[in-house]
């Protein structure tokens, strides 16, 4: 009997904790509100705890180069939602960027659609917080390349809610990001990153180089299109930046990223990001019809141009939907 | 065991509780207005259990016979769904073409037809797909 009502309190304890670390995660979504760097906000249903899905012993010995495996910066451990409580939100960074003056020129240019509602009360009611963050518009009023399924490029991507699996081969890690079923390949056979004016032909998911630093991976990449945006609250990049990435395995079931930004023609000084987390998943925790693996999560234009065709465009200008166009009749057979 | 189920539900009623609160899939939760959240008895037209906007398309009719025809858009995304164990096969079942359901949703700001759907109850009322209660804006009266 006291074995069972013991069991019943671990269930419900972390029924407390699944609620109350996932509630916080959304002033995570809405911004920092005032907490000192990487640390999850002040607020409503702020619990103690590790303020994620937690299912390993964090102490449990592990190798810290070893990299390999499902990792996850939300809250649910299979997709979407909002990032854990202490994983850090969609946001690249809380610091203030200092745009130069085509940086701000290009930074005016995006639309996005995260974020407080432009103009709103709820915007002008948090001036600490970046313009930024405080912008957004209905999507079909924006023009987010994502919108449409293209490719959100980093550092964005890893600002995404879902699961990045990471491949590690004795020349090469490859980021497998479940969202759009991305891949990134960062190489280690010691090629050379190119400098940013060499690149003749930028990649969505741009060129990456790494290496061991004592017991934490450098990761710098350059070459990304100017079409991706920084994170989700449409920060541009120019042709010349520089991201350079620190992922260091801090217990067994957590990995940090720290991350800065460089580029001088859109930033005056580098920009750095708040510590990120992510945190392991069993190899078989997300499944799928039977089936363990990441989900394919994808957008596809399939599915979503006729989305936005009948429901995020009437519901972003209160206009019915744009029939679709009739197919061209078909020619009659020509007479010989 | 049976506890342990009832932890199960209730934990995943709070994930959902937490985070499909939070954000679009691509930043549409901003185009709806949830002060002007409505709940309707609805009658379900197209269900659409696809990445990375699951939809449902509903008829509502008013007192005068006077049938709306809605398209609306869930928060969570199919990932979200398994999780919670609606599968699409489960899903699709539940919100056949024809099914009478009770569907609390936020409208679009600009207008017309479209909505955010916040939650689906079916005629026994059951609580379809797990979305789970709606919150109302700070300051608003109760949906219902």
């Amino acid at each position: 009997m006291a074995t069972s009502n013991r069991k019943r309190s671990s269930v419900l304890a972390l029924c407390a904790f699944v609620c109350l670390s996932i509630l916080a995660a959304g002033a995570q979504e809405r911004g920092r509100e005032g907490a000192p760097q990487g640390q999850a906000p002040a607020g409503r249903g702020r619990a103690a705890g590790p303020g994620y899905l937690k299912l390993f012993d964090s102490n449990m010995p592990f190798e810290p180069r070893d990299l390999a495996g499902v990792w996850t910066p939300n809250g649910n451990g299979f997709g979407g939602g909002g990032r854990c409580r202490d994983c850090g939100d969609r946001g690249y960074s809380f610091e203030f960027p200092e745009l130069t003056p085509a940086g701000q020129a290009a930074f005016d240019k995006n639309i996005p659609s995260y974020g407080r509602m432009k103009d709103s009360a709820d915007a002008k009611a948090h001036p600490e917080e970046h313009i930024g963050r405080r912008r957004a518009q209905p999507p079909a009023l924006g023009n987010d390349t994502y919108g449409t399924c293209n490719p959100m490029g980093m550092p964005r991507a890893i600002l995404y809610p879902d699961p990045v699996e990471l491949i590690v081969l004795p020349d090469r890690i490859y980021q497998h990001f479940q969202w759009g079923y991305g891949l990134r390949t960062i190489w280690m056979d010691g090629r050379k990153l190119p400098a940013p004016d060499d690149v003749d032909l930028p990649r969505w998911w741009g060129y990456a180089t790494a290496r061991w630093q004592g017991n934490t991976l450098i990761v710098d990449s350059t070459g990304y299109d100017e079409r991706t945006w920084i994170d989700y609250f449409g920060y541009p990049h120019s042709d010349q930046m520089v991201l350079h990435e620190e992922y260091t395995r801090t217990n067994f079931d957590t990995l940090e990223l720290r991350m800065t930004v460089t580029d001088p023609k859109y930033y005056a000084k580098p920009w750095v990001a708040e510590v990120k987390r992510m945190h392991l998943l069993p190899k078989d925790f997300i499944q799928s019809s039977g089936w363990a693996s990441l989900l394919e999560d994808l957008c596809a234009p399939a599915n979503e141009n006729e989305f936005n065709r009948v429901i995020r465009d009437p519901s972003g200008t209160g206009k019915p939907a744009v029939p679709v166009r009739p197919a061209a009749p078909t020619p009659a057979p020509r007479r010989r | 065991m049976r506890a342990r189920i009832l932890a199960a539900a209730a934990a995943l009623g709070c994930v959902w509780l937490g985070t499909a609160t939070l954000a679009g899939h691509h930043g549409t939760n901003i185009s709806y207005d949830r002060s002007k959240t409505f709940t309707a008895k609805a009658v379900v037209t197209e269900f659409k259990y696809v990445n990375p906007h699951v939809q449902l398309f509903f008829d509502v009719t008013d007192d005068k016979g006077k049938v709306r025809h809605w398209s609306g858009e869930l928060l969570p995304n199919p990932a979200m769904l398994i999780r919670s164990g609606w599968t699409r096969k489960r899903s699709g079942e539940a919100l056949q073409y024809g099914t009478k359901v009770l569907v609390t949703a936020a409208p679009a700001r600009a207008g017309g037809d479209t909505a955010l759907v916040l939650r689906i109850e079916s005629e026994a009322g059951e609580d379809l797909l797990s979305l789970g209660p709606v919150l109302p804006p700070p300051g608003a009266a109760p949906a219902r």
